[in-house]
């Protein structure tokens, strides 16, 4: 790829995440012309960048965009949620053309619908914009300064009208909808006047006024409420330093790591030697001891330098749930305002990258399950507006990430019901446990008590995924619920990880990792290589002897040993080289490694555990161990 | 041949990138700076001097045309041209109006050639 495109696609993706963000923001306060200005100049240089590139497509749906945003900034257009929703779209579009171009490496084909696509939805807002202007002169010249105590007096009428009986039943759900939804349109409150459009369409198909009436009533409900509803809400914004920053590719900050980490080892062999030579009294052993100490001052410094250099603001995973707050609360119809804290704090790169997908599960469950319909909760004597809350803060070196709602918290006795019915636990069990311990089940594997699979959550993967996925990075996570109050998750994570690349074998059917900066090389030999020596065997590559060691025997597994061909992993430690048997080589990956512990830790062999993906615990062999 | 430098302002770096190419192109023995927005456009003109200057319209903070005007007054002899892909008749007067061409985006290599040719003439005759 050139390096235009490769440069289009990084200052492209900035550019949509500042756009979006900014969009959201302009979303709470339309009146913002600074952040009006930055939206528009993101699409201004998108559409530049579209140009050098030479993707005129692109540049149509980005002049498309412009030109809405010219119109607003001139006064001609509000800033309506059709709008910034149109907006966003427009963005997602973006997104995947930059990820056709970076799969490809080429401009993306057949592009012409998807732009006619955008500039439709651009040209409709715009037209229907026109008409909700005429509308509203014209109710304002019927009702004579329509101010909103008298919209609200409208809407009453309205539902005064619906509840009447007689004659022309079908008439006045017509022109009491579409009334309501006008007046709501003139108070630029979109959402509940579509909202009142689908009530009347199911109206105008169950025949009842029911749902117009509903409809209607909340809409009251949320206008007369301080705060807006579906809004965004962000902590007032903070003016962040400006940090001199430099752009570095990740793989260089990863190998960085990597050699940060081989030093370490290094210097704890430095650490023995000097060990060594104080036992020894040797005479450099004092001098020795006193460098080890500087090497072990200057390595934790480096280390945490360079620990540093991978850290990023939880901001990054909690920006990303403002938009999908957003849209989750359409497509449920529950209000629901999303507030974060503590977005500053700060974790490994690692762990903020994982996080997402977890959070995401939470979020979906908790607006999906947790979070009530708004006529539920105000007759629970709740706000119709529901808050989700996503707080980060450090804690010594853990880093506490909460995801809180206000909803209708967890069912413990339901729990218990489904564990039983799905015989998850014994009954027996069952009756011994506490409401915590019970809560706890919802971490089994498969455990999931939704009724219907909605379209945003319940496909049954569960807590159960979260909890392994949070563990693989040694980190932990809870809950905490009250019942119609609302649930809380809470996720431990460490502040900072440091990962080894291993190399995974099988050996007598069971998986094992070998560290990878041991292994010098991988061989395949035929049995006539194989050649006995003293009690064991050894085969010669490229003019090396060097011990095999049948694995199977060293673990006490092997039965009859019959001589094959033999898959090798040849390791070194202190210079010697070993080739390990291996009954197969299977892949290499990046993992947490956690010291023996409990009864693993007198065992030679093992410098290690990690735990994988499916949440097996995989064995991490120590090649200096094996080789004594 | 003299080989002159070129001040190249703009916030994306995919659109400077895309100036230096064309300059490359043109020019070859010429020096390229570059700068991501007006605070570091002055900044630079201030130590290391340029001959000539190009200003995108669309930066964040202080617009191209507010600084190619101040760039006309405090260096007349410095040619600067502005370059924006908005084409209306409005920005392109605004522009002459301070003593700047428009260069109109996505730039092409005669676009920039005919405002190098002008502008190396001017440098000429004032004896630079």
């Amino acid at each position: 790829m050139n390096e235009f495109l490769e440069l289009f696609l990084v200052e492209g993706r900035e550019l949509v995440e500042q756009a979006t963000s900014d969009l959201l923001m302009l979303e709470a306060d339309p009146s913002d012309p600074g952040r009006l200005d930055s939206v528009f100049r993101a699409f201004h240089t998108l559409k530049g960048g579209a140009g050098i590139v030479n993707f005129p497509s692109m540049s149509r749906a980005m002049h498309a965009a412009e030109d809405i945003l010219s119109a607003v900034r001139a006064g001609d257009r509000r800033v309506t949620q059709a709008l910034i929703g149109n907006c966003l779209t427009c963005l997602d579009q973006v997104v995947m053309w930059l990820d056709t171009i970076q799969d490809s490496g080429d401009l993306p084909a057949g592009t012409e619908a998807d732009v006619d696509d955008i500039v439709a939805r651009f040209t409709a807002d715009s037209v229907f914009a026109h008409d909700t202007k005429v509308e509203a002169v014209a109710l304002a010249s019927a009702a004579s300064a329509l101010v909103p105590t008298s919209s609200i007096a409208v809407l009453k009428e309205q539902i005064s009208i619906l509840a009447a009986s007689g004659d022309g039943a079908e008439g006045r759900l017509a022109s009491a909808g579409r009334l309501a939804a006008n007046v709501l349109r003139h108070l630029a409150r979109d959402n509940e006047a579509e909202q009142v459009e689908r009530a009347l369409l199911q109206s105008q198909t169950s025949g009842g006024a029911t749902h117009l009436t509903a409809a209607i009533e909340r809409a009251i409900e949320q206008i007369t409420q301080p705060a807006p509803s579906n809004a965004v809400e962000v902590p007032a914004p903070q003016v962040a330093p400006t940090l001199r920053t430099l752009r570095v590719a990740t793989e260089r900050v990863n190998d960085l790591v990597n050699v940060t980490g081989e030093l370490i080892v290094a210097k704890n062999a430095v650490g023995h030697i000097a060990k060594l030579a104080s036992e020894t009294n040797n005479t450099l052993a004092a001098a020795i001891r006193d460098e080890h100490a500087r090497l072990d001052h200057l390595i934790e410094s480096l280390q945490s330098a360079v620990r540093a250099m991978r850290v990023l603001p939880l901001r990054v995973v909690f920006q990303r749930f403002s938009r999908l707050v957003r849209e989750m609360s359409e497509s449920l119809s529950k209000p629901v305002r999303l507030i974060t804290e503590g977005e500053e704090t700060e974790a490994d790169k690692a762990i903020v990258e994982m996080l997402f997908e977890p959070l995401l599960h939470v979020v979906r469950n908790a607006m999906d399950h947790g979070v009530e319909p708004p006529e539920q909760r105000v007759a629970a004597g709740k706000p119709g507006l529901a808050t989700l809350s996503l707080r980060a803060r450090r804690d010594g070196e853990h880093v506490v990430v909460e995801c809180e709602d206000d909803g209708s918290g967890i069912d413990v006795d339901k729990i218990r019901k489904v564990a039983a019915e799905r015989r998850l636990v014994s009954l027996d069990m069952l009756s011994a446990m506490s409401d915590r311990e019970v809560i706890n089940l919802i971490f089994l594997p498969g455990f999931s008590t939704a009724r219907d699979i909605t379209d945003v959550s319940g496909r049954g993967v569960g807590m159960g995924a979260v909890r392994t996925a949070v563990e693989r990075l040694r980190g932990r996570v809870l809950v905490e619920t009250r019942l119609g109050k609302g649930s809380m998750v809470r996720f431990i994570l460490p502040f900072s990880v440091m990962m080894t690349r291993i190399l995974m074998v099988e050996i007598g059917q069971q998986i094992f990792g070998i560290p990878l900066d041991a292994v010098v090389e991988t061989v395949c030999i035929r049995r006539e290589q194989i050649h006995p020596i003293g009690s064991g065997h050894a085969f010669v590559l490229r003019n090396l002897t060097i011990p095999l060691i049948e694995w199977v025997w060293t673990l006490g597994r092997g039965g009859e040993q019959a001589l094959a061909d033999a898959t090798v992993v040849v390791v070194a430690s202190g210079g010697q080289l070993v080739g390990l048997q291996v009954d197969r080589l299977a892949m290499t990956m990046d993992v947490m490694l956690r010291p023996p512990g409990g009864l693993l830790s007198g065992v030679p062999g093992i410098a290690g555990t990690a735990m994988l993906g499916d949440g097996s615990v995989l064995l991490v062999l120590n090649v200096q161990d094996v080789l004594q | 041949m003299k080989s002159y430098k070129i001040l190249v302002v703009d916030d994306s770096k995919l659109a400077r990138m895309a100036v230096a190419k064309l300059l490359e192109a043109l020019h070859p023995e010429w020096t390229c700076i570059e700068a991501a927005s007006a605070e570091e456009a002055l900044a630079l003109l201030t130590q290391k001097e340029a001959d000539l200057v190009v200003v995108d319209f669309n930066m964040p903070g202080r617009d191209g045309l507010d600084l190619a005007s101040e760039f006309r007054e405090r260096m007349p002899a410095m040619p600067v041209a502005l370059i924006s892909a908005n084409h209306q008749q409005e920005i392109v007067d605004r522009t002459h109006a301070v003593g700047a061409a428009f260069l109109p985006k996505p730039l092409t290599k005669q676009a920039l050639e005919e405002f190098l040719v002008g502008a190396v003439q001017r440098l000429k005759a004032a004896g630079a």
